[in-house]
């Protein structure tokens, strides 16, 4: 039990004292409260008060302090501080929010509102006279990271972290690297070579010592937690031997003739049974397919030497103090029959034209017919009001707008349709659709229910659209070629990711962050960190802005080799816990493990990894979870404390320039902020200049210089309306 | 159902538009536009059409041709597309697209071709010239002949079968309904914008450049009335001489002032000058100031001994009869006015 608690009743200059009676609350709670201290501060936040709230602890032996003042959101860490600061354990603070919760919300019942006030203010007495002194919880954590996926955004990442000297592991599930961007050709918007962009990213990882890529590998167990993730990593063989001399490599895959369809080039080429993915792929290093070669007694026969059919899967044992996960996407797959895919035969999709145009240099050919004209239908497999994709894919529009333009300059007699919904070429990508538009592309707006139709007649190929551009008229566009602009969907094995690593996935199925704001990277699972498309569609340069975020979060994790944790967490008594595992069965984090103390089988919290939800405390049969800082004897109290009865007549509140003449109530200093603006001022500014030269928002600062107007502080006197929106005058 | 044909758009730039590609259906220019109305709105409409190359549908428009031009839509465009001139183009293809014998589209895409046209025909006023010894009075009096004749011989086998056509485009084949009596109903229109032009008054301050235009018709008209009907260069009478001085000053003062602006580029409308425009006014000019010129020789008594310049006047009149009346810019004084008709009758009520 606390006995010498301080409470700090906040005016918030007028914000609450207007409709709350402040001063009357401040003189309600006396020793018989164990309240030592109990005073009423115009501005609860401001340094005076601070150091003020310093001394009295000091002066005062206080044990505990209540500040009730705004919502804990605000200032909540800067209590905490003052508490710290004079020595206390800042679990030895309450926060009470009377003004959103009192004066702010029932500014029409004054009355009721400040009894509102007394009954939480009693509660969070109560509750602090019950609180207990928390210290943070280390944990130490190995300074390694593990880099799920080593395509742009995961590469980056990684090089980012092995500078910083984070050991590295980088997963890749494909046998080569550089994800989706490898298989494109030319990127926007600077029209970097896609393939070059991998390759240098590769050879700058290569520069690294402390970055082990691992490709052809997945992951298989994941356990244990933030600073100790326990990762098991199963790497597929290549069957080819480490001592395999790299001339005859080159022979055989030149001399090798059985192949099969080729995934990396949508099938527009064929792969061998020794192959990469392009002749530049990394690592250089080929990858055989064993049963192709089934029948090839001969060539086997000759290469023998670089082959090891008998290669196993191996298995490695990781331990990563932190994971990155940038597993990127997946293009949509059209359904078979939407807009005529699969169905018709010069249906295809944009990723496949790109794929078509890097192998055709010259003159852009498809089923041996070259092709004058390309009609581009946008949104397959995106913005689906009533289907699974309900998102924008953010980057299609842009990426087809520039295959377009690339169309023009690589084929120069070629015609594009562009049948969209609404183009969103955002930012700097809008020059880009302003050069289609004056190099004659054609654009078409559908809508949604009104769905373009791709027919067969006869020989050509016809596109049917209601143009909401020309007044819904019904059109036929013949095309040579037509272009399903399919958007991003997640990996197919995303789910397993998710499942291995604990990381929600949202409606969408893309992986979740806390906060699409305020923790874009994190996601609940501490330690783990999510970058590139993997959250949700992206372009390129946002998938690395975020895999580079999330690299330079991590590094600030495990920098210092220990972690703190908030210890607000779940705390389980051993003597009554009898171990029936429900609060295992509840726990979204795994956080509860079973364990033996004393011989007794009974409920052990990781400390790491328990985030204080609170969802185990009500499942337990026989009440052995609590969380703290929020025990039962807290809750209790504040309950009790809430209910007490309050005798406060009614009557007005008292109007607040009285406040100035009452000394005790007077600020002692003003707010930064109005110091500042008064600053401002003084040197004969208006309005617009003290924006500019303080850089505080403008609606700040009028609000302010309304505030300081109302405590006479400052006066527009004088000056007609005009002149007061730009000019106040310091009163003395 | 249409069919989008991007060829079209390469066609209409031979016309003498450009840079419409850049338009993205913002519509501004036909929210600015004076004359676009709910029921008739215009030049988005046409941009579109243009672009996609519906040319069943421009044909069928009588859009192009309730457009006057004030530019305001060109000023206003932020993609800076020109609607203005791409209507004015429009025109110009509708010209040509009405001419049953398809020399109009020949002489507006082909500077070259116009030019060799007015060098035959001055060849072949030269030859009768020949023909004749140089003698004056049977010269002035094949000129005359030759001008009623023409008038007569284009109107009956060119204007008129244009005309119909522009009729069959725009009213039956799109299968607009019109009753008989409206067409009977609906003439006062017809006669009220050929002589009157009055839907220009409809553009913002446009008082001057209509009066100009007003006057010069008029002008034209009488010249024509008192050359052809009159017999102004062979008549006695004191009034008709007088009034054919009047009427050919009118014509070639106006036509300066008009000749001045297309030089000036000033305005959106004179931008953008095509050949045939400049050909149109600088012809007209010509025809006023000679056409003076000889009746002065002739008061003067001097025009046996100059007779190059009936030669000069009867060679800009046969270029102008036989090229600008029936194949240039000419026509619009007719297509302007039966658009009108024919919208008239094309409108509900």
């Amino acid at each position: 039990m606390k006995e010498k608690i301080g409470v700090y009743i906040c005016h918030c200059g007028g914000n609450i004292s207007d409709y709350v009676k402040v001063e009357e609350l401040s003189k309600m709670f006396h020793e018989e409260d164990n309240v030592v201290v109990s005073k009423d501060v115009m501005f609860a936040c401001a340094d005076s008060n601070q150091k003020e709230m310093i001394q009295d602890i000091q002066e005062f032996g206080l044990d505990s302090i209540v500040v009730c003042s705004c919502s804990p959101k605000l200032h909540l860490h800067t209590f905490k501080n003052v508490a710290e600061r004079a020595g206390l354990n800042p679990s030895n603070y309450v926060q009470v929010n009377i003004r959103e919760q009192c004066s702010w919300a029932h500014s029409d019942q004054p009355h009721e509102a400040t009894v509102k006030a007394a009954g939480l203010i009693r509660a969070g007495i109560n509750r602090v006279s019950y609180s207990e002194s928390l210290e943070p919880i280390d944990i130490s954590v190995k300074n390694t990271a593990l880099v799920l996926g080593a395509g742009v955004a995961g590469m980056k990442a990684a090089i980012d972290l092995a500078r910083s000297g984070t050991e590295v592991f980088i997963i890749e599930k494909d046998y080569f690297v550089g994800g989706r961007v490898a298989q494109k050709e030319t990127l926007f918007p600077t029209e970097t070579n896609a393939k070059q962009l991998v390759t240098s990213l590769y050879q700058e990882m290569k520069k690294y010592n402390n970055i082990s890529l691992f490709a052809g590998a997945s992951i298989e167990k994941v356990s244990g937690s933030l600073g100790n993730f326990n990762i098991d990593v199963k790497v597929k063989p290549r069957y080819l031997s480490p001592n395999a001399n790299p001339q005859m490599v080159k022979q055989a895959m030149d001399e090798c003739t059985v192949t099969s369809a080729d995934p990396f080039n949508f099938g527009f080429k064929s792969r061998k049974a020794i192959y990469k993915n392009y002749p530049d792929a990394w690592p250089d290093v080929p990858v055989v397919i064993p049963e192709l070669l089934e029948n090839e007694i001969d060539y086997k026969e000759k290469f023998k030497t670089i082959f090891n059919f008998n290669e196993p899967e191996q298995i490695l044992s990781l331990v990563a103090g932190s994971v990155l996960v940038t597993t990127g996407f997946n293009h949509y797959e059209p359904k078979e029959g939407e807009y005529g895919y699969k169905t018709i035969d010069n249906v295809i999709t944009l990723p496949e034209l790109n794929t078509l145009m890097e192998l055709n240099p010259k003159q852009l050919v498809y089923n041996n017919k070259q092709v004058k004209s390309v009609a581009f239908i946008y949104c397959v497999g995106s913005r689906q009001t009533k289907g699974d994709n309900k998102y924008c894919s953010r980057q299609c529009c842009t990426s087809t707008i520039h295959t377009s333009l690339q169309l023009k300059e690589k084929y120069k007699d070629i015609q594009t349709y562009h049948l969209y919904r609404d183009i969103r070429t955002y930012g700097k990508q809008e020059l880009m659709y302003e050069a289609s538009s004056k190099q004659g592309d054609l654009y078409f707006k559908y809508e949604e229910k009104e769905m373009p139709v791709v027919e067969k007649v006869d020989n050509s190929t016809i596109v049917k659209v209601k143009d909401y551009l020309t007044a819904k008229m019904p059109l036929e566009i013949e095309a040579d070629l037509v272009v399903l602009v399919t958007g991003m969907v997640p990996r197919e094995d995303s789910a397993q990711i998710s499942e291995f690593l604990k990381i929600p996935m949202g409606s969408d199925r893309f992986f979740n962050e806390i906060h699409p704001k305020l923790k874009p990277v994190e996601t609940v699972i501490k330690g783990v960190y999510i970058g590139g498309a993997c959250q949700g569609p992206k372009n390129i340069s946002e998938s690395v802005q975020s895999s580079m975020s999330g690299a330079s979060k991590i590094v600030a994790l495990l920098k210092r080799g220990t972690v703190s944790v908030d210890p607000i967490i779940a705390r389980v008594d051993s003597d009554i816990c009898t171990w029936c595992g429900k609060c295992a069965e509840v726990c979204d984090y795994t956080a509860i493990r079973e364990i033996e103390v004393d011989d007794k089988r009974v409920a052990g919290v990781n400390k790491a990894v328990c985030t204080g939800c609170g969802i185990c405390a009500p499942v337990c049969p026989v009440n052995a979870i609590e969380i703290a800082q929020y025990t039962d004897h807290e809750i209790e109290s504040m309950i009790d404390g809430f209910l007490f009865e309050v005798d406060i007549k009614e009557g007005e509140v008292i109007q607040n320039d009285q406040h100035e003449e009452d000394e005790s109530t007077g600020m002692k200093e003003y707010p930064q902020i109005w110091k500042e603006i008064l600053a401002g001022i003084q040197e004969r500014n208006t309005i617009p200049e003290i924006i500019q030269n303080t850089g505080i928002n403008g609606d700040l600062v009028t609000y302010h210089l309304m505030t300081m107007n109302k405590y006479g502080i400052v006066s527009p006197d004088g000056m007609d309306a005009k002149e007061e929106y730009y000019y106040y005058k310091v009163k003395n | 159902m249409a069919k989008v044909n991007p060829k079209f758009a390469e066609e209409l730039k031979k016309y003498g538009s450009y840079d419409f590609y850049a338009c993205f259906n913002c519509g501004n220019c036909t929210a600015t536009c004076s004359l676009s109305t709910q029921e008739s709105s215009f030049p988005r409409e046409m941009i579109r059409y243009t672009t996609l190359g519906l040319e069943d549908e421009i044909k069928a428009s009588l859009k192009p041709w309730e457009c006057y031009y004030c530019g305001q839509c060109s000023t206003e465009c932020p993609r800076n597309a020109s609607p203005g001139e791409l209507m004015m183009s429009l025109r110009r293809y509708l010209t040509a697209a009405y001419d049953w014998t398809g020399l109009s589209g020949i002489l507006y895409k082909s500077l070259p071709i116009t030019i060799i046209a007015f060098v035959l025909i001055f060849l072949g006023v030269i030859a009768f010239a020949f023909s004749v010894q140089f003698d004056l009075e049977r010269m002035l009096h094949v000129g005359h002949l030759f001008e009623a004749i023409a008038i007569g011989t284009i109107g009956v086998v060119i204007l008129l079968p244009n005309v119909a056509r522009m009729w069959y485009f725009t009213i039956l084949k799109p299968k607009a309904k019109v009753p008989f009596l409206k067409y009977v109903k609906s003439l006062g229109e017809l006669f009220i914008h050929m002589f009157t032009q009055k839907r220009a008054l409809g553009c913002d301050d446009n008082q001057l450049r209509w009066f100009e235009h007003f006057i010069l018709v008029i002008g034209y008209l009488s010249l024509l009335f008192t050359t052809v009907v009159l017999n102004w260069f062979g008549t006695d009478s004191l009034f008709i001489i007088i009034l054919g001085y009047v009427m050919s000053a009118i014509v070639f003062v106006v036509t300066i002032d008009f000749i001045r602006r297309r030089r000036a580029k000033k305005e959106e409308m004179t931008k953008h000058s095509q050949p045939s425009d400049i050909l149109f006014v600088a012809w007209l000019f010509w025809m006023g100031f000679s056409a003076f010129l000889v009746r002065l020789f002739i008061d003067l008594d001097i025009l046996d001994t100059n007779k190059w310049l009936y030669i000069f006047h009867l060679t800009v009149l046969a270029q102008w009869a036989l090229v600008i009346v029936p194949f240039g810019k000419w026509s619009h004084f007719l297509y302007r006015s039966f658009a009108m008709y024919f919208a008239r009758l094309k409108a509900k009520g």
